[in-house]
C-alpha cells in the first residue's frame, strides 16, 4: 500500500469516527432533552399535589373549626372572624405568620377542645363554680391533645393551648407570661376579644369599634402584649369593619 | 439486606453515567458499568446483578450475543435499550430479553422499572 492509499484509509477512518461521534453527540443531546421534559412534567405535577394537599388542609380545618362552631348557636362565625382578625393584626405587625397557613389554623381551632366539655357547663347561664371553671378551663389543653399529632398543623397546636394565657402570667393553662407565650396566641388574644365586644352576645348587646379599642389599650401589658395592641391600635376602622361585615354571623 | 447489583452496558460512557447517575439515590443498589458485551459477561459472573441493562449496538460482543450468553446463566431480569426505529424486538425476546427500553429513554419510566423489581424499593 502506497503512502496515499495510506492517507485515503486514514481519511476514511477518520471520517467514519466522526460520523460515529456526531451520531453520539446527537443521541445524547435528546437523550438530555428527554430528561428535561420528565423534570419539567414532574416539577407541574409536583406543583398541582402540593396545591392540592394544601387545598385538602384547608378544607380539613376548616370542617373541624365548624363542628365546633355548630354547637354554638351564639358564637356563629367566631373563629373565622378572629382568624380574619387575627391575620391582619399579625400583618400590621409585620410578623411572617401572617403568610403562614398554620397560625390561620391555629385561630381557626383554638376552641377545638370545648368538643370534650359537657353542655351543661358550656351553656350554664349562670356563674360557674370552681370545679366547672376548672373543667372548662381544660378545653385548651384538651384541644392540644387532640391535634398533637397531626404534623402538617405545626405552631397552630401552640396557639389552641395557649389562647387564653395572659401577658401578665395570670391565664391558663400553663401561667405563661410575656414572650414565653407563643406570638401567634398573644395576637389571638386581642383578635378574640376584639370580636367577642362587638358581637352580640345573650348577656349584653354588640359594642362599637371604638370603645372596644378603649377596652383592649385599657389591659395593655396586662392581659395583654403590649406590642400587640400597639399594632392594633394603629389599624383602620375599616379594616376591622370590613372583617366583621364579611364573616357576619 | 446486601445491595442488589444493576450491571449497566453501553459503549456510549455519557449513557451509561447518566443511567447511574439517575439511580444512585434509589434504594441500595450496586451500580456497575461495563462498555461492551464481553466486559458486561465478566462483570456478570462476578457480581450476580439482578437487573442489567443492555444497550443493543456495541463494539466486540453486541446486546443481543451478550444477552443469549447472559441468559444461559443468570436469571437477571434483562432490560434491552433499543434506539429508535430498531426492529430487535423478537430477536431480543428470543435471546432472553424480559423488557425493552426506547432510547432516548424517560427517566421516570427507568425509575418506575427499577422501583418495581422485588427486593429493590425507592428509599
Amino acid at each position: 500500500m502506497g503512502a496515499r492509499e495510506s492517507e485515503l484509509s486514514e481519511i476514511t477512518t477518520l471520517r467514519a469516527d466522526l460520523e460515529r461521534h456526531r451520531r453520539d453527540a446527537l443521541e445524547q443531546e435528546r437523550q438530555l432533552e428527554r430528561y428535561a421534559s420528565d423534570l419539567a412534567d414532574t416539577y407541574k405535577q409536583e406543583r398541582a399535589r402540593a396545591q392540592e394537599l394544601q387545598d385538602s388542609y384547608v378544607a380539613t380545618v376548616r370542617a373541624l373549626a365548624n363542628a365546633v362552631e355548630a354547637r354554638d348557636a351564639y358564637t356563629g362565625k367566631h373563629a373565622e372572624r378572629v382568624a380574619a382578625y387575627g391575620l391582619e393584626i399579625a400583618r400590621a405587625m409585620g410578623l411572617h405568620l401572617a403568610e403562614e397557613a398554620q397560625a390561620e389554623f391555629g385561630f381557626l381551632l383554638h376552641d377545638v377542645g370545648k368538643v370534650a366539655i359537657p353542655d351543661s357547663i358550656l351553656f350554664k347561664p349562670d356563674p360557674l363554680d370552681v370545679a366547672e371553671r376548672a373543667l372548662m378551663q381544660r378545653h385548651t389543653i384538651i384541644g392540644w391533645e387532640i391535634l398533637r399529632h397531626v404534623s402538617f398543623l405545626g405552631e397552630a397546636k401552640a396557639v389552641v393551648r395557649s389562647h387564653h394565657e395572659r401577658w401578665d402570667g395570670a391565664g391558663y393553662p400553663d401561667g405563661l407570661a410575656g414572650e414565653a407565650i407563643p406570638v401567634a396566641a398573644r395576637v389571638f388574644a386581642v383578635a378574640d376579644t376584639l370580636d367577642a365586644l362587638t358581637t352580640e352576645r345573650p348577656y349584653r348587646p354588640r359594642m362599637g369599634i371604638g370603645p372596644a379599642r378603649a377596652i383592649i389599650a385599657a389591659e395593655s401589658g396586662t392581659q395583654f402584649d403590649p406590642a400587640v395592641v400597639a399594632a392594633f391600635r394603629g389599624m383602620d376602622d375599616a379594616v376591622l369593619e370590613r372583617i366583621g361585615r364579611e364573616h357576619a354571623s | 439486606m446486601s445491595a442488589r447489583t444493576v450491571l449497566i452496558v453501553d459503549d456510549d460512557p455519557f449513557i451509561r453515567k447518566l443511567i447511574a447517575t439517575t439511580l444512585r439515590n434509589v434504594g441500595d443498589l450496586d451500580l456497575r458499568q461495563a462498555a461492551d458485551g464481553e466486559e458486561a459477561l465478566e462483570l456478570a459472573a462476578a457480581h450476580r446483578p439482578v437487573l442489567v441493562f443492555l444497550d443493543v449496538e456495541m463494539p466486540r460482543l453486541d446486546g443481543i450475543g451478550a444477552c443469549r450468553r447472559l441468559r444461559a446463566t443468570s436469571d437477571a431480569t434483562i432490560v434491552m435499550l433499543t434506539a429508535a426505529g430498531e426492529e430487535l424486538e423478537a430477536q431480543a425476546r428470543d435471546a432472553g430479553a424480559d423488557l425493552f427500553l426506547s432510547k432516548p429513554f424517560s427517566p421516570l419510566d427507568l425509575l418506575r422499572l427499577v422501583d418495581g423489581l422485588p427486593g429493590v424499593q425507592a428509599s
